[in-house]
């Protein structure tokens, strides 16, 4: 491994970003990917690029699928769900997500609801969204959901999210809510983007109950690590 | 956990609270800022919406000379806020008590606010929505204190 490429991957990894390796087995040549950039002495063709990100995000090391001759090592840490809005759902949503494998962190300014009291065990953070996101940086293992049924707390998570290379994201709130926000999204200059939001959130599971919805989200979240948007 | 939006709505009068003079305040955020040696500065939030006021001010012969304030918070929260950046230099701390006791009167009792800071006049509609007094408190709470925080300094 070139020293430069393996000093690239020593910084991901100590920063906590998931990142992978790709190496062509026919002459060793590595390309470093950090989920957003690419770098190194190999230039992957766009659905090569895709399919390592695929990888990737599901944690998984090979083969990439379809190839004779490019190995991808995936350097995952583990998938981290992002819960913005400390509400109901959450309260259900964050232990289910625990026990799934998921590191769960709740970011809330709210502290009346991000209290210990409702979220035991759970990492809480009481900035704003835009604050906290900026400091936790979303990585291309990272999920990022909106509960707090507040615009002005559900945009600027919104936007930090989508200008990341999470690999989900996705808003509560009706289809109706849900046009509206694509409208202020697009306002602010993000309307190449906003397609990523999953809206309404979550499997179609037909359940109303908090815990039900959490359940929903958490299975989408799931579906599309492993089985990618397209699922 | 009804939010305050919808409980307004449900009231029949979410829509008058946001009415234009308040969203132009707002987007103005006159007084958004910081100063470079502050004589004050106060960091106040509400546990119940997340919103927070950061305020800064400089006194001179027990007068407001500069202030500067960083809102994270709804558009009721933004134009006080900014309501304040637009009046409040040259206040002593006492007007400002007197204006901040005016403004919860006017949320309280639909009482009419003082000349001078007409601007106030855009949250007469906010009487009724008690759960959104506080949205406009909150920036006169925090250059209050900030101004403590000042006075203390002296």
């Amino acid at each position: 491994m070139k020293w430069v490429l393996y000093e690239r991957l020593r910084a991901a990894t100590a920063a906590g970003t998931s990142c992978a390796v790709v190496t062509r087995l026919a002459d060793g040549a590595q390309a470093f990917f950090d989920g957003e950039r690419w770098e190194g002495a190999i230039d992957p063709a766009e659905a090569q690029r895709a399919a390592v990100r695929r990888m990737l995000v599901a944690g998984r090391s090979g083969m990439l699928p379809g190839e004779q001759d490019l190995f991808v090592r995936s350097y995952a840490r583990a998938p981290r769900l992002i819960v913005v809005g400390a509400a109901h759902i959450s309260q259900f949503l964050a232990p289910m997500a625990t026990l799934a494998g998921f590191e769960v962190i709740v970011i809330d300014p709210r502290r009346a609801f991000a209290s210990a009291e409702r979220f035991p065990g759970v990492t809480l953070v009481d900035e704003w969204p835009d604050t906290a996101l900026e400091r936790l940086k979303p990585d291309v293992t990272t999920a990022v959901v909106t509960l707090t049924h507040d615009p002005k707390l559900d945009d600027p998570a919104l936007i930090a999210a989508l200008r990341s290379p999470a690999f989900y994201i996705g808003a509560l709130g009706s289809t109706r809510t849900h046009a509206k926000r694509v409208t202020r999204l697009t306002e602010a200059g993000l309307g190449d983007k906003v397609a990523r939001i999953h809206a309404p959130v979550g499997l179609d599971l037909g359940g109303r109950a908090p815990c039900e919805i959490a359940v929903s989200i958490l299975s989408q979240v799931i579906q599309v690590r492993y089985r990618g948007e397209a699922a | 956990m009804t939010h305050p939006e919808f409980a307004a709505d449900a009231a029949g009068g979410a829509g008058r609270i946001y009415q234009e003079a308040i969203k132009a305040l707002a987007n103005a955020a006159t007084g958004h800022g910081a100063l470079v040696a502050p004589d004050g500065r106060a960091f106040i939030d509400n546990p119940l919406c997340g919103d927070c006021v950061e305020m800064e001010v400089n006194v001179a012969d027990s007068r407001i000379a500069a202030l500067a304030h960083q809102v994270k918070g709804c558009l009721l929260c933004r134009a006080a806020a900014s309501v304040i950046g637009k009046r409040a230099v040259g206040a002593s701390p006492g007007e400002v008590e007197q204006i901040s006791a005016e403004v919860s009167a006017m949320l309280e009792r639909e009482a009419p606010p003082s000349a001078g800071w007409h601007e106030l006049s855009a949250f007469a509609p906010v009487h009724g929505h008690r759960s959104r007094y506080d949205c406009v408190r909150l920036p006169f709470q925090a250059l209050l204190a900030a101004l403590r925080a000042a006075g203390e300094r002296a």
